[in-house]
């Protein structure tokens, strides 16, 4: 009986230091903005006709970046989730109708982006973003 | 058996001392793929022209 409650003890603290750990582990999110905005413009990062941000083949992404851009997806795909069940359209409709605002008004010149083809561009001066064509 | 028990209760204990429930959101798999061809009906894009300004502003950090 005595060693049934001192295992009981034993899980209750591992318990409580797990939730601990839980509580720590969450994310800056405040530090996104940098370290994601660099990447971008570097032109590791880039916008997706999709409304998701995605990784430009080739570029050096580190494990941090990756998480912070993956972090950065799933909460877009809550938000679209959420309004397009609100609007009873698919959740593909809703991250389309964001992407083409974002690529109207949210990649600047230096920024790679993924066109509709999948093709990976960058906008500059004398290119200027290539729109999906499901934009009005 | 019953240290699994155990175990699940201490994981239990965790999940209740930690305030909130953790969300587990996994991240996908595989690269989310392009495909916007097949079921974007543009009228649908069209009319969700706000919807989308508004999330944009409304989520500064996530654009």
């Amino acid at each position: 009986m005595r060693r049934i409650q001192a295992s009981a003890v034993a899980a209750l603290v591992v318990g409580v230091m797990l939730a601990a750990a839980l509580s720590f582990a969450t994310p800056a999110s405040a530090q996104n903005d940098s370290v994601v905005s660099a990447a971008r413009s570097s032109g590791a990062v880039g916008e997706q006709a999709d409304g998701y941000l995605g990784f430009v083949p080739g570029a050096d992404i580190s494990a941090d970046l990756r998480g912070r851009v993956e972090q950065i997806n799933i909460q877009r795909r809550a938000l679209y989730t959420r309004r397009a069940a609100e609007r009873s359209v698919s959740v593909n409709e809703m991250a389309a109708a964001v992407a083409c605002e974002v690529f109207e008004s949210r990649i600047s010149a230096g920024e790679r982006y993924r066109d509709q083809g999948g093709q990976w561009r960058q906008h500059t001066a004398s290119a200027p973003v290539s729109m999906p064509s499901f934009c009005p | 058996m019953r240290k699994q028990a155990l175990l699940l209760s201490g994981i239990c204990a965790a999940l209740a001392a930690g305030g909130c429930i953790p969300v587990q959101i996994q991240a996908p798999d595989e690269p989310i793929e392009i495909n916007l061809n097949v079921n974007i009906r543009q009228e649908v894009i069209v009319r969700l022209e706000r919807d989308a300004e508004e999330l944009l502003e409304r989520n500064d950090d996530l654009f």
